[in-house]
């Protein structure tokens, strides 16, 4: 086991060295650190006012090792993401770990009720089209899914604060606010959207491992034995299927730190998805760097935890 | 193979497990539901409890705490990136670190063109031109000016965290923006005060030779380093600024927070270190407001200054701390005259809050949760019609305010250039006489800005000294007949080059390389094609245009330009040679030289407003007319939205806040509030019957069968 996770995590090293340097390709190389300044100080700013800003950033020594030993931006970038020194935002001089730290309370106010309200809808519902396999609940069932995936997340969100939050006047169209009082008022919409949103593709998803599982022979022995259907899905069917659930959930978690885009920046989220929409917005290029990085790591650490998980879900699973 | 291995164990573990399970589930939660009288008591409660949250549900974003109070509202897209004074330069912060500082001089709210009048200073500067050129500007503080509470200053004897504000808190905000480290961006400007370039690079001089010298707090290194010569202190109100060449224009700056006095003690305490945070994000000053909390991300609140001198003591009256009582016709139709003499501020707060999308925060306003809005072009048209608010927006009692920006968009020729430039002669005068003939603003305005905008007949926009709404262009009323015409005077009949035998070909360089801004490119260049033009579009980065601009190798582009301060030198200076971007770097990028319009420049620049200046302003504009560097589109109108229960709106152009002089009806406002934001709660009981019918008799289906 142990040597097992230490080999991952030798895997997970490479790739997050990879994406190291994949990041440093893309933006040292084929930015110029001008525009970045530009973009920081506007347009009015004057060149020594760029030259300066370029200093105090430290954008303005030598990309590569071979041009300067000690002073080369390649190391530079390797042991400030290694050491997480993550430095200033380009935007606004601002911590990027303070920043993140802000972000992550938001972000997972969010995501969390998403995945757990997500996982109580799309598992009966999919237990329910399984159920009632091939027949026109399950085609339509399927059918609903399918157009609930089809359909874009923006006009979702856009729908929705028409609707709700303009026309039904239901819930605030957009904000936040980390009060008890007010959190579960401004959370409803986006959250609601989030499921909407997701509720097709999971649902698809959940009901062929259900499918799958219906048909082993276990499942006909528990039918021998005179169980009920209902007995027979609940019981028998979603426990043997708790592997690949747990896959999905397992490797949605780390990323549940990362926020959600669309619905953070258009719902005016404060959380770590907004300000990566932000980032990209204000050629903010070292928060993009440091989100990129932060998503690798959550990456490899996601792949790592899920097959850990295996073994303690199922003893029949073994690490080696 | 190992994942057969693995079915196969399945299998043999589960039938282990099944009886298990169903054990446990006797004691669970389907068992607690023993049949359909127990499920309809479960749904019952269900139902009770959606009934009961949807009653509860509100669309009302603010606490209720917020209802009745003096509170504007409003909303900013994106956090500025700094509210240093010395650095701050765009309108975002200016919407904070205008209110927050205060200034030796301000505009006045209601009089236009824009006129300044004494802030923190007691008068206007005192002018004294000296030997050498040489100008001094006396500026003489009010006494007991108190910066706001703030936790950088040592408790004083009354048990708070302030101090007296005096000359040497503006005298080192000076030296802020001559620091090389601060970066300012209008470091260039104050240049014109004696010494100040001296002292920048002695500042740097010291830091680069002696390391102990740069860890020193700022304030120690400019005293350290001597100060700025012609920047003195001869009392502990008085400052006197002195210019080594004439610059009269000076005065604005001072209206401005560049120069608003900061406290030393800000800049020592908010260094973003021991978990304070950085001056950037943490302003210090003794304006109407005090920024009393900040998200970025979120939210940011002003709340009344209780230290302004406007509140502490109103019994002065300052020009600056009461409510106009001068003011023009409209100003008395409006109501604004019934606040003459009255206090400033007159609200307690402004909620700012962060909506980074264009459309829910339209929404929001509609539904009163914002107290002002711009227009969306989604909504344009079922807001305006004709010159006014539509019949539904007049109906919710909301008002339309209309003001040109104190800016100017143009299409510049490279002067440098070849073809289009001064070296080709008469012929290519005629060529840019031409080009400027075929461009109709009115048009473009219209597809691209809704008409809203002012087609420019030269730089100066109205509102500014030297703008006469009668002047009409030649050259900018469109003409396509005429424009041929000069064409063919010029050697290119048809835009046939008759060195080549084809189409004559020049490039438009660009930045704006979105579909839109590429869009409103080819307007201009369709229009040239009329004359048989080929331009082509050269889309670059910002950068990559700076950088040509620089070299000098391009021949059309499209610029923008928002006045800093309302006098015509503003503008006039972008076609000054002294500004060429060639060769000097400056802002002049056709890098424009004529000797007469220099001469007329450098003297308007340094006159008062008068006759002689208006009349060096005119042939400034006809040289511009003539010789045609520029060609003016337009200069923007900006529509903005306000609730019926917002008083005092009067936009003043520039980036400056006026949230002093607002004034909000709240029991108004929270009366339509309450009307407009009922919510529409039938749908919810639909929907709650469509699952009751779609659920119950499944289950009851179920439970008949267990039966």
């Amino acid at each position: 086991m142990g040597a097992y996770v230490l080999r991952r995590l030798g895997y997970g090293v490479g790739v997050v060295l990879g994406v190291l340097f994949l990041l440093f390709l893309l933006f040292f190389t084929i930015t110029a650190p001008e525009d970045i300044a530009r973009k920081a100080l506007g347009d009015k700013a004057p060149p020594e006012a760029i030259q300066t800003w370029l200093e105090n950033h430290e954008y303005d020594r030598p990309l590569w090792p071979w041009q300067d030993w000690d002073e080369n931006l390649l190391f530079d970038h390797y042991r400030k993401m290694l050491t997480f020194d993550f430095g200033v935002s380009d935007a606004d001089d601002s911590p990027i770990i303070d920043r993140i730290k802000a972000g992550m309370g938001p972000s997972l106010s969010l995501t969390v009720p998403l995945l757990v309200l997500g996982l109580f809808v799309s598992i009966p519902l999919s237990l329910l089209v399984a159920f009632f396999r091939e027949t026109y609940i399950d085609r339509m069932g399927v059918f609903l899914c399918v157009l609930a995936m089809s359909v874009s997340t923006l006009l979702y969100i856009i729908g929705a604060q028409f609707l709700i939050g303009k026309v039904l006047r239901w819930y605030p169209i957009s904000g936040f606010d980390a009060s008890l009082a007010m959190l579960p008022r401004f959370l409803a919409l986006p959250v609601l959207v989030g499921l909407i949103s997701g509720v097709g593709g999971d649902v698809r998803f959940y009901r062929t491992v259900f499918l799958e599982e219906s048909s082993r022979d276990f499942v006909r022995t528990a039918r021998a034995k005179g169980a009920g259907e209902a007995r027979i899905m609940i019981f028998h069917v979603l426990r043997n299927a708790m592997i690949p659930i747990l896959t999905r959930v397992v490797l949605a978690i780390p990323f549940l730190f990362m926020g959600a885009l669309l619905l953070e920046a258009f719902f005016g989220i404060p959380g770590l998805g907004s300000m990566t929409v932000d980032a990209i917005q204000s050629n903010d290029f070292s928060t993009m760097r440091t989100m990129v990085y932060i998503g690798s790591l959550l990456f490899v650490f996601g792949q790592v935890a899920t097959d850990i998980s295996y073994g303690l879900v199922d003893p029949r699973v073994s690490v080696e | 193979m190992k994942h057969e291995q693995m079915s196969g164990g399945h299998r043999a573990v589960n039938a282990g497990c099944a009886k298990t399970t169903l054990r446990r589930a006797q004691g669970g939660v389907l068992s607690a539901i023993r049949g359909p009288s127990d499920f309809a008591s479960c749904l019952l409660g269900i139902g009770l409890a959606i009934i009961f949250s949807l009653s509860a549900c509100s669309n009302d974003p603010y606490p209720p705490e917020d209802g009745e109070a003096k509170v504007l509202y409003s909303s900013f897209d994106a956090a500025p990136r700094t509210l240093d004074p010395a650095t701050a330069y765009t309108t975002k912060a200016h919407s904070v670190t205008g209110v927050v500082y205060d200034t030796l001089l301000k505009y006045h709210f209601l009089k236009r063109p824009l006129e300044l009048m004494p802030g923190l200073a007691v008068d206007l500067p005192l002018v004294t031109p000296l030997e050498g050129g040489r100008t001094r500007y006396r500026f003489t503080l009010r006494e007991d000016l108190l910066f706001a509470d703030d936790d950088c200053f040592e408790l004083n004897g009354e048990g708070r965290r302030t101090r007296e504000i005096v000359s040497a808190d503006i005298a080192f905000q000076l030296m802020r923006l001559a620091d090389p480290l601060i970066g300012s961006p209008v470091a260039e400007t104050f240049a014109n005060i004696d010494g100040f370039v001296e002292f920048a690079a002695a500042l740097e001089a010291y830091r680069e030779e002696d390391p102990a010298f740069a860890d020193l707090a700022a304030h120690e290194q400019y005293a350290a380093a001597g100060g700025v010569r012609g920047i003195e202190m001869p009392s502990r109100y008085v400052l006197d600024i002195t210019l080594h060449r004439a610059y009269p224009q000076i005065k604005y700056w001072f209206a401005m927070e560049f120069t608003t006095p900061v406290p030393w003690e800000a800049i020592a305490y908010y260094t973003g270190q021991d978990g304070r945070p950085r001056f950037d994000d943490h302003p210090v000053g003794a304006g109407p407001f005090v920024l009393s909390e900040y998200d970025k991300q979120s939210r940011y609140v002003l709340s009344k200054n209780p230290n302004w001198y406007g509140v502490r003591h109103p019994e002065w009256k300052a020009p600056a701390a009461i409510f106009p009582t001068e003011g023009d016709e409209e100003d008395r139709r409006s109501g604004r005259m019934a606040y003459a003499g009255r206090s400033l501020p007159l609200i307690d707060r402004v909620v700012v809050v962060r909506e980074k999308e264009s459309i829910p925060r339209f929404n929001k306003f509609l539904q009163g949760y914002y107290d002002a809005s711009g227009v969306i072009k989604e909504s344009f048209d079922s807001v305006i019609q004709g010159d006014g608010l539509s019949a539904e927006m007049e109906g919710l009692g909301m008002r339309l305010g209309k003001a040109v920006s104190p800016d100017v968009f143009y299409i510049g020729f490279n002067m440098n250039d070849e073809v289009v430039g001064r070296s080709n002669g008469e012929s290519s005068r005629k060529i840019r006489q031409a080009m400027s003939l075929a461009v109709d603003s009115e048009e473009f305005l219209r597809i691209f800005q809704n008409g809203r905008g002012v087609p420019a007949q030269s730089p100066l926009p109205p509102g500014i000294y030297g703008y006469e709404s009668g002047y009409e262009n030649t050259f900018r009323r469109p003409n396509i007949e005429r424009a041929k015409e000069l064409m063919t005077e010029a050697g290119y009949q048809n835009g046939i080059d008759p060195t080549t035998g084809e189409a004559l070909t020049l490039t438009f360089d660009t930045s704006s390389t979105s579909t839109a801004g590429l869009n409103q490119v080819r307007f201009y260049t369709n229009a040239w094609r009329q004359l048989g033009i080929d331009v082509q579009i050269d889309g670059t980065t910002y950068n990559q245009f700076q950088e040509k601009l620089r070299q000098g190798d391009y021949q059309i582009f499209q610029f923008g330009w928002v006045a800093d301060y309302p006098d015509p030198e503003n503008f006039l200076f972008l076609l000054w040679s002294k500004m060429g971007k060639s060769d000097f770097g400056g802002p002049n990028a056709t890098n424009f030289s004529d000797a007469r319009f220099d001469e007329l420049f450098v003297s308007m620049k340094a006159r008062d407003n008068g006759p002689q200046r208006i009349a060096e302003i005119e042939e400034m504009l006809s040289i511009l007319e003539r010789e045609r560097p520029w060609i003016e589109l337009f200069h923007r109108e900006d529509y903005s939205l306000y609730q019926g229960w917002v008083k005092n709106v009067k936009p003043m152009g520039l980036s400056i806040p006026t949230y002093q002089y607002r004034d909000i009806d709240p029991t108004s406002r929270s009366d339509k509030r309450k009307a407009w934001n009922e919510p529409v709660q039938w749908p919810a009981y639909l929907l709650l019957l469509a699952g009751v019918m779609v659920i119950v008799p499944g289950v009851l289906t179920y439970f008949k069968e267990r039966q």
